[in-house]
């Protein structure tokens, strides 16, 4: 069969560094997948659960934050601010950001744009994190 | 005698300052190996994303609008400084606030009217600049650079390009002390901002075009396109940058400490050892003018 190598950096560590059958990606554009044998791809990355499906079938997912990715020569690399498996994340702590950013959101009108923004990235990261720490039971035991 | 019980005195203040230096040098040496390692952790982020800009850098035209990229004449420049925030490491901060009094001399020699401002990563930087009256813009002293984390290059990152993009400065530097290997550290003042293709590749790595026109063999598809890629990625590649000389100074003071912390120590021990030899005399002397006494005393008895 054939596999390709994943590899997903941040600036603390290496975060994982395995062989997959096939990668899920939240790019950009959207959610894709790639497969052993993609052609080179070069892309960004939005905060959100990544999963992929080890050689023996099992899957597994991670949270990777906004980042870049490389697929080249059978080598998916991500390089992301952060990357959590999902017993890493605390998910009460990912609540109170949570509420933090739509406190903040309720009255957008005082907000400066930038705020806005800064705000509504805030509330995605943390719903994002909720979503993939509360799925433990696909998360990577080790 | 005075002169004995003086001499023992200063034997013990010596020893006692003798193990204070070895203790310091001790830890200097532990939490070098500690800044050192997450150095290496942080290498394949970096490497990546440098790789990526480098290939990148070919696929852009030069047609976009790149701001980040574009000189303009200087009328006052940012700088970030990087010290460390305790002394006792010997010339490690003099050798980077050397740097600053360069920079003046030169603009001076040039008659040029420049603006410097600065923002400060670490306290021995802070108050250097404070007491010769510089302007310091910004002072980053959480958290302090020895718990240094992502945050604080990212955060200091974003302050530098909006100070540029804003036009407040016309051109950002870096100075800090590279770290080279464990006796030898450099300071630096690098250019940071506009961004040229020579910037950051602390520790002699590859340069990073170099590196990035060697791996492009073949097409990449470049989602959504190569301009979207490019504007998200100078920013973290930025970050980075600092990132890299956050680490690359704190592991030059670690290691600055410590060399300082050993010459003490063998000096405080040199210095143990003549006081002893002197001690020794000197007792030696008491006695043996106590013992002629004696016998003098016993002579004229009998």
């Amino acid at each position: 069969m054939n596999t390709l190598r994943l590899r997903i950096v941040s600036p603390d560590r290496v975060v994982l560094e395995t062989e997959a059958q096939s990668v899920r990606i939240q790019g950009i554009d959207g959610s894709f997948g790639v497969l052993a044998n993609h052609a080179p791809l070069m892309t960004a990355t939005m905060p959100g659960p990544l999963q992929y499906v080890d050689v023996q079938g099992q899957r597994h997912e991670l949270l990777v934050t906004d980042g870049f990715v490389e697929v080249r020569d059978n080598v998916v690399t991500i390089a992301a601010e952060e990357g959590a498996y999902a017993h890493e994340i605390d998910v009460a702590e990912a609540r109170a950001a949570e509420k933090a950013a739509r406190d903040l959101l309720a009255n957008r009108a005082a907000l400066a744009a930038e705020d806005v923004v800064k705000a509504e990235d805030q509330l995605r990261r943390a719903l994002v994190r909720q979503v993939v720490g509360q799925r433990t039971g696909s998360s990577i035991d080790r | 005698m005075a002169n004995i019980k003086e001499l023992r005195g200063r034997i013990k203040s010596v020893t006692n300052i003798a193990k204070i230096t070895k203790a310091m040098e001790m830890v200097a040496s532990m939490k070098l190996r500690k800044v050192q390692n997450r150095a290496l952790a942080s290498r394949p982020y970096t490497e990546e994303l440098q790789g990526l800009i480098g290939s990148l850098a070919e696929h852009v035209g030069d047609d976009v609008e790149r701001p980040l990229f574009r000189r303009r004449a200087v009328k006052s420049i940012g700088i970030l400084l990087i010290t460390s925030d305790r002394g006792l490491c010997g010339a490690y901060n003099a050798n980077v606030t050397a740097q600053v009094t360069r920079l003046r001399d030169a603009l001076a020699a040039e008659r040029k009217d420049v603006a410097l401002k600065f923002y400060v990563i670490g306290r021995k930087g802070y108050t250097w600049l404070g007491r010769r009256g510089y302007h310091v813009e910004r002072f980053y002293s959480e958290p302090t650079l020895e718990n240094l984390d992502f945050a604080t290059a990212r955060l200091a990152a974003k302050d530098l390009v909006q100070a540029f993009e804003d036009g407040d400065v016309d051109e950002v530097r870096l100075m800090f002390t590279a770290f080279r290997t464990v006796a030898r550290f450099e300071p630096r003042n690098d250019p940071f901002l506009p961004v040229t293709t020579e910037l950051g590749w602390f520790g002699g790595g590859p340069n990073p075009a170099e590196q990035g026109k060697a791996r492009m063999t073949g097409n990449y598809l470049l989602e959504p396109d190569p301009e979207t890629i490019f504007e998200r990625i100078v920013p973290k590649y930025l970050e980075t940058v600092i990132f890299d000389g956050m680490l690359s100074s704190l592991a030059s003071e670690m290691a600055s400490r410590r060399m300082a912390m050993k010459g003490a120590t063998d000096a405080a021990s040199r210095m143990g050892k003549d006081l002893k030899r002197i001690y020794n005399r000197a007792r030696q002397e008491s006695i043996t003018k106590e013992m002629l006494e004696i016998i003098g005393g016993a002579a004229a008895v009998s």
